[in-house]
């Protein structure tokens, strides 16, 4: 059952870095392609490395010490590339129909 | 014309003399004793599992002794460029008016900050165990120094303070040294305490508080160079 579970994890957290690694090649802009390298990323790379702590329980504390510090980590620094990014003005997407960014920007000046 | 002609061959001639004794030596056999000398006496004679721990700090702690001074002569000379009082950095920095960082990045990193300095630490209390060190633990926590800086452009380490414990630092590693004359050994940086256990963290003598002096030290001089590096920089340079 054990071994089950890990196996089930591990390979949905190869799913999740296969989905991540098309979107990386197929989205059309540097935000939907930061949005396909973060998130799924991250949770691909948590399911493995909880899916091999299950598989070999003497490792499990290591592997959720590891897995927390990807959680807290990848996103931070997802977040930054992006609005270091569209400070860059990298062009958006024709696709791209909200742009929030520019709602909120006005906001975070005036706090500046 | 001739001149290059002289050079190539010269340089031919060398090339030539290299090869000549390198083909002197069998191929993939050990021929210089010292290396496998560490490896089998390593243990026996310091106490410390990490056999480059032990050459670095027992067996050539001088040399080390010398890279610090290296390193010290590195940090100075970015002071003597980019050094400004801390009065004088607020100032600039207040003229700067670096754009902030996003909320998710100034929390993230006053999260993770504590982390980092407790591996850098961890690094450096290990470095006769494991792989790792005093230098590596070092520019571990100048590295956490280096994103809190990043990430909160208002921050201001006292220039003064890290003056301090380098140098304290520096003095501990030599006084340790000298201390080694006052022992039997009577020699500069002999490993004067008990070696302990092998594998325990309180073992292999003096190479402890050593790698924590070196750690302390090469900490607050990275941490240094960054804030002076920091201080200066002209956000809007280069464009005017």
């Amino acid at each position: 059952m054990r071994i089950i579970s890990g196996y089930v994890l591990l390979y949905l957290g190869a799913f999740f870095l296969l989905v991540s690694s098309i979107g990386l090649v197929r989205l059309p802009d540097v935000y939907t392609r930061m949005q396909a390298a973060t998130k799924s990323t991250t949770l691909g790379v948590f399911f493995s490395v909880i899916g091999v702590g299950v598989l070999n329980p003497s490792w499990l504390v290591k592997c959720i010490v590891v897995a927390f510090f990807i959680l807290l980590t990848a996103p931070i620094s997802g977040s930054a590339l992006l609005r270091a990014s569209y400070k860059a003005h990298s062009p958006i997407s024709s696709q791209t129909t909200i742009d929030k960014t520019k709602e909120f920007s006005e906001n975070e000046d005036g706090e500046k | 014309m001739i001149r290059s002609i002289f050079y190539s061959l010269f340089l031919g001639l060398i090339i030539a003399a290299v090869l000549m004794f390198l083909v002197a030596f069998p191929f993939g056999q050990n021929k210089m004793g010292v290396g496998q000398y560490y490896l089998d006496n390593t243990v026996k004679e310091t106490g410390a599992s990490n056999v480059v721990t032990a050459v670095t700090l027992e067996y050539r702690g001088f040399d080390t002794l010398g890279e610090m001074t290296v390193l010290f002569a590195a940090a100075t000379g970015v002071s003597l460029i980019f050094y400004l009082s801390d009065e004088e950095k607020k100032k600039k920095k207040r003229e700067n008016n670096r754009t902030k960082a996003n909320f998710v990045v100034r929390v993230g990193s006053r999260i993770i900050f504590p982390f980092v300095i407790l591996f850098g630490i961890y690094i450096i209390l290990h470095g006769h165990l494991t792989p790792g060190g005093g230098f590596q633990g070092g520019a571990v926590i100048a590295s956490g120094v280096l994103m809190l800086y990043l990430a909160n452009p208002d921050i201001q380490i006292g220039r003064n303070k890290l003056l301090v414990t380098e140098g304290l630092a520096g003095l501990t590693y030599v006084l340790i040294g000298l201390a080694g004359l006052f022992t039997p050994a009577k020699s500069f940086l002999a490993n004067f305490l008990p070696l302990g256990t092998p594998g325990f963290i309180l073992s292999a003598g003096i190479l402890l508080p050593l790698y924590i002096a070196v750690g302390v030290k090469v900490g607050s001089e990275f941490s240094g160079i960054i804030d002076d590096l920091f201080s200066t920089i002209d956000e809007n340079g280069g464009e005017e």
